[in-house]
């Protein structure tokens, strides 16, 4: 296919922690949609991937000013934004375990870096009354879990109603806003996790699979998704099919979410 | 466009007008061949697809239908259960009869559980398929001045479809419901025409009250059927292949709440 005839050609793009997992998988995938793609990570893929790499780290006020100023100087302009960047290196454990340390870096990681970079991003898209936000949530946004992923939980909660909000904002500008929230997704990191999860309690790989799905409630699928099945949803929202689409959380996790 | 969906055989009800007929269009550029219901033969018999009359209120009629198709076409891939509506009246509680409650049920819930029923063993079979049931905003916004017995019919269709996803996703069959908000259908252009005569307002201020009466649409406008149309074909496509049992409202911001 030409490169112009695909639906996002002529589009930049800038993919926050697109560099791995769902954030590289959304990157290619929207780069073979057409789109210019602008990567961003602390430290420099292992790969070359073909998109335009900027080290940065978003949980920096001051890295992201830089990184505003190097994309609008190369592209002018930005059409569209994944803020998915986020994740946690908070203890298991509950409640007790969480100290403020904890939780002020999955404030930042998870929240404030996305509102941060849409500051600087989003007064570029309202000029030309045109422009697509993603905030990559989580399942756990909306199933809390209290053994881990606490704090997690409660930023992509917060990360929720941020966007709902921001939508609310700037759909008079032409600016649609959106939030994905996958549940289990079989990226690296989570396949490291996988197995050494599986040493530590002396179970194979997919009895501590099974494990982790049934810790949610079950998984109706059955498995966990393949990064590329939520870039599919993150294509979709940003293109001009989903013109509609602004305010929504969009869950992809082959069932798991219980409640209607 | 892609022709993602060659060779899967998709049934849309009430699929001459409106949202359906924008869905059937759509899934037929995708490459699918597309069946379409409605009680009575659409005007303009532009329709490509292949066109059955059936009744889904009756349970005969469903039989029929599936049996037509299966005839014809092979056994069905695709089901969006798209028909729905109401006909009971305006004002509130006290204006809505035992009547209006059943025809509300049979319309938007009945008629989709009892072609559900007739198609399902087919996809378990295959271990493979997509269930779509159109339902709408209302099923999460109540409005009580109209619409309250469809609304409720809405909601119970959300959380049937729900039910119908965890007892069949483990068995290769996903299934969706999709929420759109306000959408600019011919029947909505007439419904807004009829207001404007009776109150003497103008088209646009009619079509902004509509708009204030769900607390204000932040696109500040309805949905094109096409838009609703391009995420139900998403919905069925290969790309979709992890999301089932969602609701996903499709609705310019309109729902107030997270």
């Amino acid at each position: 296919m030409e490169k112009s005839n695909r639906e996002l050609s002529g589009k930049i793009a800038l993919v926050t922690g697109g560099t791995k997992g769902i954030g590289k998988a959304i990157a290619d995938k929207l780069a073979s949609n057409g789109a210019t793609v602008v990567v961003t990570a602390r430290k420099p893929p292992e790969e070359e991937s073909g998109h335009h790499f900027i080290a940065a780290d978003l949980t920096d006020g001051n890295a992201i000013t830089e990184l505003t100023g190097k994309i609008i100087e190369k592209y002018g302009t930005l059409d569209i934004l994944i803020n998915n960047v986020g994740g946690t290196a908070s203890p298991a454990g509950g409640f007790q375990m969480l100290s403020d340390d904890d939780w002020n870096r999955d404030i930042e990681l998870n929240l404030l870096a996305s509102i941060r970079l849409d500051k600087a991003m989003v007064p570029k898209m309202i000029e030309k009354n045109s422009g697509v936000v993603i905030h990559v949530s989580s399942l756990n946004g909306k199933i809390p879990l209290y053994q881990s992923n606490f704090s997690y939980g409660v930023m992509k909660s917060a990360l929720n109603a941020y966007s709902k909000t921001l939508a609310n904002e700037v759909a008079k500008n032409g600016v649609r806003v959106n939030a994905v929230s996958p549940g289990m997704v079989k990226t690296t990191a989570m396949e490291t996790f996988l197995e050494s999860y599986a040493q530590s309690i002396n179970k194979t790989v997919s009895e501590a699979s099974q494990q982790l799905m049934d810790s949610l409630g079950g998984v109706p699928m059955n498995r966990l998704a393949e990064p590329e099945e939520i870039a599919n949803m993150v294509a979709f929202l940003v293109s001009d099919g989903a013109s509609y689409i602004t305010g929504a959380n969009m869950l992809v996790d082959g069932g798991t979410f219980p409640a209607v | 466009m892609e022709k993602e969906l060659i060779g899967k055989v998709a049934l849309v009800t009430g699929g001459t007008k409106g949202i359906g007929r924008a869905i059937a269009e759509r899934l037929s550029q995708a490459g699918a061949i597309v069946v379409v219901t409605a009680r009575s033969r659409p005007i303009e018999t532009q329709t490509k697809h292949h066109f059955i009359a059936a009744d889904l209120t009756i349970s005969s009629e469903t039989d029929k239908v599936v049996n037509e198709v299966n005839e014809k076409f092979g056994s069905i891939d695709i089901l969006v259960n798209n028909m729905g509506g109401s006909a009971s009246p305006s004002g509130g509680f006290a204006a809505l009869t035992d009547e209006h409650w059943e025809n509300d049920l049979q319309l938007n819930l009945q008629s989709a559980v009892r072609i559900d029923r007739a198609i399902l063993p087919q996809m378990v079979e295959k271990k493979s398929g997509v269930i779509i049931h159109i339902s709408s905003i209302t099923g999460t916004l109540p409005v009580y001045q109209s619409l309250g017995g469809y609304a409720v019919a809405k909601a119970a269709l959300n959380n049937y479809s729900k039910s119908l996803s965890k007892e069949f996703s483990p068995k290769g069959i996903r299934v969706a419901t999709v929420s759109p908000g306000m959408v600019q259908t011919d029947t909505m252009d007439a419904y807004v025409q009829s207001l404007a005569d009776t109150s003497g307002l103008s088209i646009e201020q009619v079509t902004q009250n509509l708009m204030d009466s769900l607390g204000g649409i932040p696109l500040g406008r309805m949905a094109l059927p096409e838009e609703i149309a391009e995420l139900v074909v998403f919905l069925v496509s290969p790309r979709a292949s992890y999301i089932t049992g969602v609701n996903y409202i499709i609705d310019g911001g309109s729902n107030p709440s997270l």
